[in-house]
């Protein structure tokens, strides 16, 4: 066991430095968390050899997983059913083309611009096709948008982007065979029976030391990927779609949802992100500077066809379509999840993985910054009401 | 003189400071009083992060606006508090645009160097765009007045 407790201690010492930087760099956690795990597999490669970091230790490979389901569990959980209820219409619209587009799209110009395999190009439009939500959110935060119709209809169409991602991510590549049609009927019977479940047995036995809360979450979800793995799919897929029919229960437990994040980022995620970033070679991007950036070009590109006319033809001004076009070119967590997921199962090469990832990162920065240079609907901004001595922030959120 | 009197608040003893000085200022001039704290994302937002930084704030800043309006309310004074999100120097200076205030108040942490060259000073991002005078309160000194624009 030395060995894998002075590898646990190098792990989170590098997730320490990683916090460290975000805090004094004021930048996420996760985008830390890669860049930091691509430097130390340089120079920890070059000093005492590639496999030192022990990136594909199975052990690391279980956290690692176990980071990716739990984190696009909680995501699914912050979608807000009054809201999506309330915007369905406009948001499975938008949410469909803003994946289908880019999804197309990014193939089609990793298939014949860069010659990727048939395979690769389909891995690569399918980890641009995702939408940041997070992006979205804050965005709209920080403008006062989230409590417009305006904003509720983007961000519940950013869910719907996702959950096409995700969806995708599970069935493209899976074999089609009776284990498929297992899966798929096991997803149909468990989703509705946890959708009725869940609420009643919080109820019975929740709030208490013993955490059973999060051991039944876990259950679901580990029980669940194993499903989607023994089907040769994904396990965010059922984690993803889990986490959204469990929004109205576990989405409104705020101490519940504090007690996972501490689980999730203080164990989990740090081994998921510093393990993308240990897989990101340094010298294939400065090799092949205009991969990523016809990649980033194609995301945008495709964004633009697919969501701008859709936003006109709901009637939005030429400001806003414009607007929401750039916020739904963002995207982090599921472009790393997608591309990850692509190296694991060797469809894709580790320098297409290199490409992939520096893509979805500029994706996640560039479109935001764009947006709100030179498209930003200032007469929608709503002046915030005074009514109430004090205002929260996330209490008065569409998603939180 | 001053008819709203806008604080922005960090939770550090130099914005404990900026209130205070507000404070006896409206205090004075029989002027409105407001606070407005912000929760500075990350870039870029990431799941999970961004809901955590923000359940945090409102958590953190609606402990210490509990002392503030009982401080203001000693005074006879009612205390307008906002917790919003984003860059401190853009919400800092909309919240003041938005509620017409005339004079926004903060504390200057003084920051090194170095940290100022990388992130910036918000004091002087806020002094530099504020749509109304602007009062910078340094830790260590009684009161140092910075005048901005006039509104």
């Amino acid at each position: 066991m030395t060995h894998v407790w002075a590898q646990a201690s190098l792990w989170l010492a590098l997730a320490l430095l990683a916090t460290l930087l975000s805090i004094w760099f004021r930048i996420a956690t996760a985008l830390s968390e890669i860049v930091v795990g691509t430097v130390a597999q340089l120079v920890i490669g070059a000093l005492i050899g590639t496999t030192a970091l022990g990136a594909s230790e199975s052990w690391i490979t279980f956290l690692s997983g176990t980071g990716a389901i739990v984190l696009t569990f909680l995501a699914g959980a912050e979608l807000d059913p009054k809201v999506f209820r309330a915007k369905w219409k406009e948001a499975t619209v938008v949410g469909l083309i803003a994946f289908f587009a880019p999804f197309f799209g990014c193939a089609a110009v990793a298939r014949y611009v860069l010659h990727w395999g048939s395979q690769p190009s389909w891995l690569c439009g399918i980890a641009l096709s995702t939408t940041s939500v997070a992006v979205v959110y804050a965005v709209m935060l920080e403008l006062g948008l989230n409590k417009t119709d305006f904003g509720k209809a983007i961000l519940a169409a950013c869910f719907i982007n996702d959950l096409g991602t995700v969806i995708f991510l599970g069935l493209v590549f899976a074999p089609f065979t009776w284990r498929t049609l297992t899966f798929v009927v096991g997803c149909l019977v468990v989703f509705p029976l946890i959708f009725w479940l869940t609420p009643r047995f919080f109820r019975w036995y929740g709030n208490r030391p013993s955490e059973l809360e999060a051991k039944y979450l876990l259950l679901l979800l580990f029980g669940m990927g194993a499903l989607a793995a023994w089907a040769d799919s994904e396990a965010v897929l059922p984690a993803y779609i889990i986490g959204m029919v469990l929004a109205g229960t576990v989405g409104n437990d705020h101490q519940l949802v504090r007690r996972l994040r501490t689980l999730t980022f203080g164990l989990l995620t740090p081994f998921y992100f510093i393990r993308a970033g240990s897989f990101v070679l340094v010298p294939a991007l400065i090799a092949a500077p205009l991969v990523f950036a016809t990649l980033l070009a194609a995301k945008m590109a495709t964004k633009f066809v697919g969501v701008y006319p859709v936003t006109k033809a709901f009637g939005y001004v030429k400001r806003e379509g414009l607007y929401t076009t750039m916020l739904m070119s963002t995207g982090l967590t599921f472009g790393t999840i997608s591309a990850l997921f692509g190296l694991n199962h060797k469809i894709i090469t580790q320098v297409q993985y290199t490409h992939l990832v520096a893509t979805v990162i500029a994706s996640a920065v560039i479109p935001t910054l764009i947006a709100n240079a030179f498209f930003l609907p200032h007469y929608l901004l709503p002046r915030r009401s005074d009514h109430e001595s004090t205002q929260k922030i996330a209490g008065d959120a569409a998603v939180a | 003189m001053y008819k709203s009197i806008l604080v922005a608040y960090d939770g550090s003893t130099a914005a404990a400071k900026a209130f205070h000085s507000a404070l006896e200022l409206a205090e004075r001039l029989g002027a409105a009083l407001g606070v407005v704290s912000v929760a500075q994302l990350p870039e870029p937002p990431t799941m999970g992060e961004t809901s955590a930084i923000l359940d945090a704030a409102n958590s953190h800043y609606e402990k210490d606006f509990r002392k503030l309006r009982a401080d203001a309310k000693s005074r006879g004074l009612e205390l307008q508090t906002h917790i919003l999100a984003g860059h401190p120097a853009d919400q800092i200076i909309h919240r003041a645009a938005e509620t017409g205030a005339d004079l926004i108040v903060m504390g200057h942490r003084g920051g090194s160097r170095m940290k100022e060259w990388l992130l910036g000073s918000i004091s002087k991002r806020v002094l530099s765009y504020a749509p109304c005078s602007v009062l910078i309160v340094r830790i260590g000194v009684e009161r140092s007045t910075k005048r901005g624009s006039s509104c």
